[in-house]
This record gives C-alpha cells, sequence and structure tokens, in this order.
C-alpha cells in the first residue's frame, strides 16, 4: 500500500512538474512574441521620430516633451513646381518629385542633417536638433552644397530620359527652436517650431528674388567657417519678421591648400 | 533592440599581425591573448592598455560580477557593435551562462524584472554610452537613491567609459566579428571553459591611493576623482603611455581629444585637451579657429585628415565611422593610424567619464 501511495505521488509530482513546464514554455513563448512586437512596434515608431526621442517616450509615458535647441534650419523648395506640374503626366511627376527626395534625403543625412517634414515639393530638415552639434552650421551649408551638386547630377539624368529638369532653391537660418514631438493624437512627428523656422522658409522664398539656389542669414554667416564663399546681397523686408533681413548667396567652398606632407 | 547580425560591417581595415613580446605580456597579465590584439599590435600602447583596463583584473573594488556582465551586455548591445557584442557573450559563455541564461537575462532587462538597484545602474551605463546628453554628476542622483556608493558608481562609470573604449577599439577599424561570434556561439568552448573560466572571473582590487607624481599629467583632474580606486593608477598609465608614444604628434593627440571634448559637449575635457595644446605653443585662438571648423593651417597633411574623423567617433553609428575610417586608412601608414584609433577610443572614454565624474 505504502508503496502504491509512494508510485502515486511520484506520478502526480512528475504530473505537476510536466504541467508546469509545459506552462512556463507557452509563457516563455508568450514573452519572446511580446518582445518580437514590441522591437517591431520601436523600429516603426523609430522612422517617425529619433530614437533618443523614442526611448525617453518610453521610458517616461510622456509625449509632449519640448526642449529650446539651437539648431540651424535648412528650408528647400522646388522652384517653378506648378508649371512642372501642369507639364507632365502625375506619374512622372511623382517618379521625378521621388527621384528628388530620395536623393535630397540621403545627401542631409550624409551630413548629419534630420529630415523633419516633406512639405508638398519642399523639405525641411534641422542641423542639431537631435544630439548637440557644434558644428552644424558648417554641417548645414555643406549639405547646401551638396544638394546642389546632387541636383545638377539628377538634371542630367532626368535630361537623358527625356524629363524635365528641376531648379531648387535653399534658405539656411540659424536660432533657437522648440524640438519635440509635435502635431495631434492622429498625426504627430518630431520636429522644430518657432519664428527661427519660419524665417528659414522666408529666406528660402528670397532665392527667387535674388535669382539664387542658396541663401543664408547673418546667423549662419556669424559662425560659418571662412572657406565658404559668400556674396553680401541688399537686404530685403521679410513678412512677420521686424527690420530688414540680410542674406548671402552661398556660392561654394574652397578647401585649404594641401599642408605640408604627412609626418605619419 | 536591433539584431545585432544585420548591423552593417565594413571589412576590416587592419592586417592581423602578431608580435611575440606583446603576446607574451598579455599571456603573463591575462592569461589569454584577445582576438582584437593581433590586430592593433602596431600601437604597444593599445595592446598593453587591453591588460591595464581589464575590469576583471583587481580593478573593481565596490562592484560584483553580475553587475559588471550586465552593464556589459546592455552596453554592447545598446552600441550594436557586432565585436563587442559577441565578445560579451563569449564571456558569459566562458563563466558557464547557457545560452538560454543568457537569454533569460536579456529578458530580464526587456521587462524589467530586475531590481531597482540594477536596473538603475544598467540605465545609467547606457546613457552614459550614448551620451545624448553627456551625463553629468547631477545625474548619478538615482544611483545614489537606489544605494549605490559614490565609490561603486565611480566604478559602473569606469566599467562604462571602458566598454566605450572597447567599442571604438572594435569599430574604428571594423575588426571581424565573425570570428568573435563563431567563438561565442561554437560547442568547443564548453570544452575548453573549464581552463580559461578563472581569467573571466572578478579578481576583486583593494583600494589604493596615487602618488603626487600619479596625480599630474594630461587629464589629471578625472584621474583624481578616480583616486583610491584602482582604476584610478590604469587610467593614468594608459593616458600616460598614449601621450608618450612616438607615432603621433602630441599635438594631434591633444586635438583629438579637444574635438571628441567638444563634440560631447564637454568643457573640462576640452579644456584640459587645450592646456596641452597651449605648452606645444599653440595659440587660444589657433586653437579655437581649428575646433570650430576641424582644419588648420598649422596641421599637416595627416593631421587635417584626422580632426573630422575624431569627430564622427563621438556618436556611435558603426557604418559612417567606419566608412570615414576608411578614408582616412587609405592616406595613412599602419602605424599612425592604428595609434588614431586608440586615441579616438580613449577620448570617447575619457571626456564621457570626465564629465560624469566632475564635481
Amino acid at each position: 500500500m505504502v508503496a502504491i501511495g509512494v508510485a502515486a505521488l511520484a506520478l502526480l509530482f512528475i504530473a505537476l512538474w510536466l504541467r508546469e513546464r509545459a506552462h512556463a514554455t507557452r509563457l516563455r513563448a508568450r514573452l519572446e512574441d511580446a518582445q518580437l512586437h514590441l522591437q517591431r512596434l520601436e523600429g516603426a515608431f523609430a522612422r517617425f521620430a529619433p530614437q533618443q526621442v523614442v526611448d525617453r517616450i518610453i521610458a517616461t509615458g510622456e509625449a509632449a516633451i519640448g526642449e529650446k535647441k539651437e539648431v540651424t534650419v535648412l528650408f528647400a523648395d522646388l522652384a517653378s513646381f506648378t508649371q512642372l506640374a501642369e507639364r507632365v503626366e502625375p506619374a512622372i511627376l511623382v517618379r521625378i518629385v521621388n527621384g528628388y527626395f530620395e536623393r535630397m534625403n540621403r545627401v542631409v543625412a550624409e551630413h548629419r542633417g534630420y529630415v523633419a517634414a516633406l512639405l508638398g515639393d519642399g523639405l525641411l530638415a534641422f542641423f542639431g536638433a537631435l544630439d548637440a552639434n557644434p558644428w552644424q552650421s558648417d554641417d548645414a551649408a555643406h549639405a547646401a552644397l551638396a544638394i546642389r551638386a546632387e541636383l545638377a547630377a539628377y538634371n542630367r539624368t532626368l535630361a537623358d530620359d527625356g524629363l524635365p529638369t528641376i531648379m531648387l532653391g535653399v534658405g539656411l537660418h540659424r536660432g533657437v527652436g522648440v524640438a519635440g514631438v509635435v502635431g495631434s493624437r492622429e498625426l504627430s512627428t518630431f520636429s522644430v517650431v518657432g519664428p527661427t523656422v519660419n524665417l528659414a522658409a522666408r529666406v528660402q522664398d528670397l532665392t527667387r528674388v535674388h535669382g539664387v539656389d542658396i541663401l543664408l542669414t547673418r546667423s549662419v554667416r556669424d559662425v560659418l567657417d571662412p572657406r565658404f564663399a559668400l556674396r553680401e546681397l541688399p537686404a530685403d523686408q521679410l513678412r512677420g519678421v521686424a527690420g530688414k533681413v540680410t542674406t548671402f548667396a552661398l556660392e561654394g567652398f574652397e578647401a585649404m591648400p594641401s599642408g605640408p606632407p604627412a609626418t605619419g | 533592440m536591433i539584431a545585432i547580425r544585420d548591423i552593417e560591417w565594413e571589412s576590416c581595415l587592419l592586417p592581423a599581425s602578431r608580435d611575440a613580446e606583446l603576446e607574451a605580456y598579455l599571456r603573463r597579465e591575462l592569461g589569454v591573448v584577445p582576438p582584437m590584439a593581433r590586430y592593433l599590435t602596431p600601437c604597444p600602447w593599445i595592446v598593453r592598455s587591453m591588460a591595464g583596463v581589464d575590469q576583471y583584473h583587481a580593478l573593481l573594488v565596490h562592484l560584483d560580477q553580475r553587475i559588471v556582465d550586465l552593464i556589459g551586455l546592455v552596453v554592447s548591445e545598446d552600441n550594436s557593435c557586432r565585436f563587442c557584442y559577441a565578445a560579451q557573450r563569449a564571456i558569459l559563455r566562458i563563466q558557464g551562462f547557457s545560452d538560454q541564461r543568457t537569454r533569460q537575462l536579456q529578458q530580464d532587462l526587456l521587462s524589467a524584472s530586475l531590481g531597482r538597484r540594477e536596473s538603475t545602474a544598467l540605465e545609467f551605463a547606457r546613457r552614459f554610452s550614448r551620451a545624448s546628453p553627456l551625463m553629468q554628476w547631477s545625474d548619478t542622483e538615482p544611483l545614489r537613491n537606489a544605494g549605490w556608493s559614490d565609490a561603486a558608481i565611480r566604478e559602473i562609470a569606469f566599467v562604462a567609459a571602458m566598454l566605450v573604449y572597447f567599442n571604438r577599439l572594435a569599430t574604428l577599424p571594423a575588426l571581424p566579428p565573425e570570428r568573435m561570434e563563431a567563438i561565442s556561439e561554437s560547442w568547443w568552448l564548453g570544452l575548453v571553459r573549464p581552463f580559461i573560466a578563472r581569467r573571466f572571473r572578478l579578481e576583486r582590487g583593494t583600494e589604493d591611493r596615487l602618488s603626487p607624481a600619479e596625480c599630474a599629467g594630461p587629464f589629471a583632474y578625472l584621474v583624481q576623482e578616480l583616486d583610491g580606486l584602482p582604476a584610478a593608477r590604469a587610467i593614468r598609465r594608459v593616458l600616460d603611455e598614449a601621450f608618450a608614444s612616438p607615432l603621433l604628434s602630441r599635438a594631434a593627440k591633444a586635438l583629438v581629444f579637444a574635438v571628441v571634448a567638444r563634440g560631447l559637449g564637454c568643457p573640462l575635457s576640452e579644456g584640459e585637451a587645450c592646456e596641452l595644446l597651449a605648452t606645444d605653443g599653440w595659440a587660444a585662438a589657433d586653437v579655437e579657429a581649428t575646433l570650430s571648423h576641424l582644419d588648420s593651417p598649422r596641421l599637416d597633411r595627416a593631421e587635417r585628415a584626422l580632426l573630422p574623423v575624431a569627430r564622427e567617433s563621438i556618436r556611435y553609428e558603426p557604418a559612417r565611422i567606419q566608412r570615414r575610417a576608411r578614408e582616412l586608412r587609405e592616406t595613412l601608414a599602419v602605424e599612425p593610424f592604428v595609434e588614431f584609433v586608440g586615441l579616438c577610443a580613449l577620448a570617447n572614454a575619457v571626456c564621457r567619464l570626465g564629465a560624469a565624474l566632475a564635481r
């Protein structure tokens, strides 16, 4: 009887142990699934906001975070887009614009900028909005020159395909803005808001007035590497801005002559 | 979280080479020759530093094995460094962790089932490594509230800094991670484990004061903040050897530190690097102009190429760092290139550590 009792208890113990093990396995599988799902969500979220913003929102559970930051704003806009839109088929137009955005995004990222928004045919990018960047204005000016070069290459490709070429205006301005996730519950994005951004857009408008492709303000000029070739233009009165604004056409960058031979 | 193996990784920029004397030194000090050592032999101080700042080797007084290993796993994974992550997994296996236990550890990290004390330390180490924003002494308050002593906090920062150091050593020259990944997953690691496990068991150090001579030298403020801990002497030695090495000029070395300090936003380390430049005859205006635009007519062709790459080493983006390092490698001989790699790694560790410890 005792032996039967012991055997029954052992069987019961084994059955319970097996059940617990199966339960633990199921729980582990569910946890791994949940982690995978979380990773995918994080990955998807990271496409709309920088990683450190995502981390901070996850840590605090608070999306309405804003902080003042000194940034350099690059605002680029296609010139004569309306005429272009009227001249070509919608499918061709989308192809041209997508090719343009693809290239511009790459150039901005290569120069440590962050593309915050594509606004119709315009592009809004920030330098120094994510990590502190003491070289943000140099980066933005180099990016603007690289955009010019990239657009020239793109136009050659378009011309080879028998498509109309495009022109671009770029405005650069440096100042303080409020960086954070902005928008409504349905549509939010990480961006910088404030007069600094508006002024960059107005400066971009001035490219048509002065017949140049890249313009920057004095606040950028003051911290810019002196090897950038600039041409001062007459000051303009801009809508919503007190006083006249002096702008400078960015003409190029003169690399320093080669120094003495390497010692290494 | 990222799939580590999906990280873009260049082909290695350095040939593997052997140096019998250095290997004998590492065997004597560590018991093994770390796989990365054979790529860095052209610059002996870097190889020697692998033993000098080895966290398992009587360097830590206040931390236990578990927290050191957890910090290693978290920071290497967060940094997306294939080499360091594989190395960390290999170390855990050598210490007797099965793959399942390592996975469990990672799950614990994700599911917050760690205690508050451990999770606070891990979060600090992760943020320390990212440096966005740069950690300051005031950011260590949560650690204190979670029960860590000031000395233990300094050691946590030191461990995280050394992970940053080894991370850059592996990333800049794109040291091949495949071998390390294969080692970390190999069946035979279990067989050799009993013979090498001792090397990866934390050997506790003892408190130790610096001599007045050791309190001087480059970045003395940082070394003094660590005074009392064995880590102080270890970092003093690495800094002294790095600045005494003849492969790059002293000014180039100070500029690398200054660029990294400026990029991170650490005025203390930038000031220290600027003082070193001043003793080399650099006027403050020249230093400022060089740091503002990462170029100067005072620099020779090789030195001028260093500064933009030093800047790239600050933020952890392996593909970008390795692309720029490849361009630099094409213009530099192997010895100064390896020394530059070591300096960037050291500058990133020292500037982060300096900012976090300075009160």
